[in-house]
């Protein structure tokens, strides 16, 4: 606009010599354009906002429910349920069963090493402490031990060797008469039946502390650098 | 005024200027591809140089053997597995596309590194390149991030396990380790939607970034110009005459700077355009 008043007086060409002498259009008075001043909201300003704030909207709209889509199932945890593994004689005292369990995955190869002995019943996960593969059990030495790098467990899952930084994770266990009412070991019965729960994970004696991932240890400094 | 004159005697050369110059003139198609293409570049370029363009023909070449590949596979933690053996062992030539591809993901990341070691080594990620190098930094994790998912579409004994190592040594990062581990297998723990999840990334996400940043490392390698080495020639006989001006300085006791370096001159007289030859 501004650069549209100065043209009024020396307009060229108009005749073959000499100044234009005719009538001239009156030059338009200046207007005020606020451009000078920040405050004002000018026309652009305000169509650059409702453009800015419209796409921002738009994208929104279609960023929102996607990543909402994709994150907010997958944080959280597993649900566990009690299940059912068989009645009390199948797992005779001094002997460690290998059980599968349904994980998320029928691939996952999800076990659980329930250990009887001296009237308790101990199931303990075979998923390794360190990095999350899975241990194998030897009866011989009755020690675990994980095929990936090296981490090697006692006969309750404590650490003996290897990178792992805490002991084996641990499910809880019960055992439950013909009624469904919990027994203890010393006055079940054969036929009562063994039910496997949520896993929980424990320190070095074995105390125990809500369900870590793999390679987090549940004790020390280190043990806040996980809030999950 | 015009004239038939000039420009080539070849009706076929003829015509390709003319449907050339209908699409310039409309596009700016040619004009961009000689900035993009025929740029002056140092004299003392050597096959070093060449290792990015190397890493970006093997992007395209996972990328079109990767589209071939997911017309057959199939991503299922019950068919995933089958379906690689089928492309390897029935479809016509899946051996040799499966192996490209396999093989190609390996030269990726060795090139990516080469390509990083002889921009370090040359101090081309300098002023004002700084930039290219942030884009390359990012390149280079979004080609490792390839690797990683990719590993697992094969669905064998070693890609499950390597993975849940991966993904649990992702979980094992402070404060947000465990989430990024969680939302990437969809879950504490690998489960069904884990390897369609991977897939995604694979082949939709990661290779769209890659694509996006490639081209933005492109623009800036046109728009900066590639780097001599700090060993090259021109530079050396520059940093020799200012040593030499500064020498002389000190003989004649004048602080430095206050003498002109004019032994030789900055730009060499002749400037050749075009490669190292």
């Amino acid at each position: 606009m501004a650069d549209s008043q100065g043209n009024g007086s020396d307009v060229p060409g108009n005749g073959s010599g000499g100044q234009y002498s005719g009538p001239r259009a009156a030059d338009p008075a200046p207007r005020d354009t606020h451009n000078e001043d920040p405050e004002y909201i000018t026309r652009t300003k305000f169509l650059t906002g409702i453009a800015v704030a419209g796409g921002g909207v738009l994208t929104a709209a279609i960023l929102v429910p996607v990543v909402g889509f994709a994150v907010a199932p997958t944080v959280g945890g597993e649900d566990f349920r009690w299940v059912d593994i068989g009645p009390l004689s199948d797992f005779p005292d001094g002997q460690t069963s290998s059980i599968a369990v349904s994980g998320p995955d029928p691939e996952a190869d999800r076990r659980v090493f329930l250990r009887r002995k001296d009237g308790t019943l101990t199931a303990i996960w075979n998923r390794c402490a360190h990095l999350g593969c899975p241990v194998n059990y030897s009866p011989g030495g009755d020690n675990y031990s994980c095929p990936c790098h090296g981490g090697a467990y006692d006969s309750l899952g404590r650490v003996t060797a290897g990178p792992p930084p805490r002991p084996l994770d641990r499910f809880d266990v019960k055992v439950v008469d013909g009624k469904g009412k919990d027994v203890v070991i010393k006055d079940a019965k054969p036929a009562d039946r063994v039910l496997i729960g949520k896993p929980y994970s424990i320190d070095a004696d074995q105390k125990p502390f809500k369900l870590h991932g793999p390679g987090e240890p549940v004790d020390g400094v280190l043990a806040n650098l996980y809030p999950l | 005024m015009t004239t038939k004159d000039i420009g080539p005697k070849n009706p076929v050369a003829q015509v390709g200027q003319a449907v050339g110059g209908y699409v310039d003139e409309r596009t700016g198609a040619k004009t961009g591809l000689n900035w993009f293409l025929f740029r002056n570049i140092p004299a003392e370029t050597s096959w070093f140089q060449t290792l990015g363009f190397a890493v970006m023909a093997i992007f395209g070449m996972q990328a079109v053997t990767g589209i071939f590949l997911a017309m057959y596979y199939k991503p299922d933690t019950t068919t995933a597995y089958s379906s690689i053996q089928h492309i390897t062992n029935d479809v016509t030539w899946g051996w040799l596309v499966r192996g490209m591809h396999k093989w190609g993901a390996s030269a990726m990341i060795v090139l990516v590194f080469l390509h990083m070691g002889r921009v370090f080594i040359m101090g081309s990620y300098k002023y004002p390149r700084e930039l290219t190098w942030v884009t390359g930094a990012i390149l280079l994790f979004m080609t490792m991030f390839m690797g990683l998912t990719g590993y697992l579409l094969v669905w064998d004994q070693k890609a499950y396990w390597a993975t849940v190592v991966a993904m649990n040594i992702t979980a094992s990062a402070p404060i947000v380790g465990p989430y990024i581990a969680d939302v990437l297998r969809a879950g504490t723990e690998f489960n069904g939607d884990t390897l369609s999840r991977f897939y995604s990334i694979h082949m939709l996400v990661i290779p769209g970034g890659i694509a996006t940043f490639m081209g933005i490392h492109l623009y800036l390698i046109a728009k900066l110009g590639i780097t001599e080495p700090p060993w090259a020639k021109r530079l050396t006989r520059l940093a020799r005459d200012e040593e030499s001006a500064k020498r002389a300085a000190a003989r004649e006791r004048l602080p430095y700077g206050r003498r002109e370096v004019t032994s030789a001159p900055a730009v060499p007289e002749k400037v050749t355009a075009g490669g190292p030859s």
